[in-house]
């Protein structure tokens, strides 16, 4: 979820829950004063009757526009005991003018005159609806909420991206960042302490990032080129053994094997110089490269190689397409990946190669989906052919790399399906 | 025939030296910068073979010092480091050849013999065996004075071996060479016995004193005929 629809929705959240809390605490506020209010002029206007009715005077006729109507009954004595002298309640009142009933505010109050007498007088005040402030409490409160609520996004949506820009700079240059490319330096260009921290450390880790990569394939580099001479020791040894004539075919044989071997461990120990040298970006000299030329001849030469698997390819493509590149890695990249159908598909079966709006497609059948996330990787090796090396397409993935070509694995319709946007 | 090797690994030096004086070669070797530097200052040799990471000193330095002692040795740098700038730097430098280990002897062989023959016959690099002459440049064959047309792929394993003769050639050397990367790991080597069949046919249907015999059954060697 993005960070400010976050903020967003939390905010909005918290506005309800406290305009709520707020409108009905307004709402019991209000009711209570206007009550007080009520009750106090009740009151008032009770004892002017009582001492009215206790004087003998004449009492007020209803219907003065006071709109406050009364009532005097008798009681008994046992009645005044068992009641309270002065109660208020709310009430629905039948109002004779007005032919309706209405909510009222209504006080109790019983007293005896001094033939020990008791009465019981209720007067009735009209008051408010309820439901009408509490309607209108609410729409108000509400139109309140909303109006609050997009100043609020407007005020805060300024101050987040005015303030967050730096974050979100990090974060673009965080996506285009590809480890040994030689990044440009982290935008930080903020007087924000926490963005000029984030940087400062997040520049350390790619730094130190970079640093492992490089001394990785330094070391890479350096293994395989103190290997090249032992390597170069035991293959002359062999040939100078296999060349003397005083070899028995058996020893012969034998031998032959050991070179066999060593033939692997010598074209292994290239490749990883070589892919140490495609990551240490040694190959300056880019000319422009005809891949349409480049993918016949592989195919032809392959062909002949493979000749006994008998593989053959459906070719869909156009005159030329010509990449600026460099040379040797434009036809490692392109033989890898034909040899990789000559080697893995299956005997017999028909292998596609195309390319079209510069993407090169080349796929082939297969049994089941390589790990998409892994077959890239160095020496993954889906089959147990013993003459791969694992490093094949760990090669192509290193070149594509380094002339930022988009290269994808999909299994589709039981077929391998590999591509390269040229 | 005199050869200096310049090289610090013992037992490679040895193997070196030695393939080189099975072929006729005189060869004086040389451990480290400052022997290399004060022998080639002292005597003067056919070719140096010279390895360019030495324990005291570099040796493409030691290539500058030949040149600027104005010496015309014929100079094959042989290194580790299969890098392009070295490649560059030493050929630009007047290093005649280049060889990344590791190298098979018949390969340093040939190198050194291609050298040679360059330094002599100033361009005209025909190689000739038996009745069989075989010039590179024009890619043309001749057995016997009369052109023998071959295909490209037998041209270029007749080219390996005429560059080899006497020495064993490893068939998936061969493959390697001649097909290209990676093909010396393929299931079989049916494409190679094809190739070599046919260009054994055409060779003795144009009457050549050479034949490619095969080796154990793991490879071939190119020699002249034994009357």
């Amino acid at each position: 979820m993005h960070l400010f629809s976050r903020i967003v929705r939390n905010l909005a959240a918290v506005l309800v829950l406290s305009m709520a809390l707020w409108a009905m605490l307004f709402y019991y506020a209000m009711v209570d004063e206007i009550r007080d209010e009520a009750d106090d002029s009740l009151e008032h206007y009770s004892s002017m009757i009582i001492s009215r009715v206790l004087a003998g005077r004449e009492l007020p006729q209803i219907g003065d526009g006071s709109n406050n109507s009364y009532t005097i009954t008798p009681v008994s004595e046992q009645y005044a005991m068992q009641h309270s002298h002065l109660t208020y309640h709310d009430e629905n009142f039948y109002i004779p003018e007005k032919g309706e009933e209405e909510p009222a505010r209504v006080i109790t109050s019983i007293f005896s005159d001094k033939d020990g007498q008791y009465y019981e007088l209720r007067v009735a005040m009209p008051t408010f609806e309820k439901n009408d402030l509490f309607e209108s409490i609410a729409i108000w409160i509400a139109i309140l909420y909303f109006v609050l609520l997009v100043v609020v996004l407007v005020v805060s949506a300024f101050i987040f991206y005015r303030h967050m820009r730096p974050l979100y700079e990090m974060l673009k240059w965080l996506d285009s960042y590809q480890l040994g490319c030689k990044p440009q330096p982290i935008p930080v260009q903020t007087q924000i302490t926490e963005f000029r921290k984030l940087g400062d450390a997040l520049q350390r880790a790619i730094d130190r990032s970079e640093q492992l990569f490089e001394r990785q394939s330094q070391f890479i580099g350096d293994a395989s080129h103190e290997l090249q001479t032992p390597l170069a020791i035991i293959g002359n040894r062999i040939e100078w053994l296999m060349n003397s004539s005083s070899l028995s075919p058996e020893a012969a044989a034998e031998l032959y094997k050991v070179n066999q071997t060593l033939g692997r461990a010598v074209r292994l120990n290239k490749t990883l110089l070589l892919l140490s040298k495609i990551d240490n970006r040694q190959f300056p000299e880019s000319v422009d490269v005809d891949i349409v030329g480049m993918v016949k001849e592989c195919i032809e030469s392959y062909g002949e190689v493979y000749e006994s698997r008998d593989i053959s390819f459906q070719q869909n493509l156009p005159q030329r397409h010509v990449v600026h590149i460099n040379e040797s890695l434009a036809s490692t990249l392109v033989s890898n990946l034909i040899r990789n159908v000559y080697i893995h598909a299956p005997e017999g079966s028909v292998a596609r190669v195309s390319i079209d709006a510069g993407v090169l497609t080349i796929s082939n059948q297969g049994d089941a989906a390589l790990d998409g996330d892994h077959v890239f990787d160095r020496f993954y090796k889906a089959s147990k052919k013993h003459t791969s090396t694992g490093l094949g397409l760990a090669l192509v993935a290193a070149i594509c790399r380094l002339y930022n070509m988009p290269l994808d694995y999909s299994f589709q319709q039981g077929c391998h399906i590999f591509t390269v946007e040229l | 025939m005199k050869i200096l090797i310049i090289e610090d690994d013992p037992s490679l030096r040895e193997i070196m030296s030695r393939a080189l004086k099975q072929e006729g070669y005189v060869v004086e070797m040389a451990t480290t910068f400052a022997e290399a530097d004060s022998k080639v200052a002292g005597y003067s040799y056919d070719c140096i073979l010279l390895d360019i990471m030495l324990p005291d000193g570099n040796g493409l330095q030691l290539l500058e010092h030949i040149r600027k002692l104005g010496k015309r040795e014929n100079v094959i740098i042989i290194s580790a480091r299969d890098s392009l700038e070295d490649k560059v730097y030493g050929l630009e430098n007047g290093a005649d050849d280049y060889l990344p280990k590791p190298f098979h002897t018949a390969e340093l062989i040939a190198r050194v013999r291609s050298v040679l023959r360059r330094g002599r016959t100033a361009g005209e690099l025909a190689l000739s065996i038996g009745n069989v002459v075989l010039r590179p440049d024009s890619r043309s064959v001749q057995v016997a004075g009369e052109p023998l047309v071959l295909l490209k792929k037998e041209f270029d394993i007749l080219l390996y071996f005429m560059q080899r003769p006497h020495h064993m050639v490893d068939k998936a050397v061969l493959a390697e060479a001649v097909w290209g990367d990676y093909a010396d790991d393929a299931d079989n080597f049916q494409f190679v016995y094809a190739q070599i069949k046919n260009l054994r046919r055409r060779l003795s249907q144009a009457g050549a004193t050479i034949e490619i015999s095969a080796v154990y059954g793991f490879g071939y060697k190119l020699a002249e005929k034994e009357e």
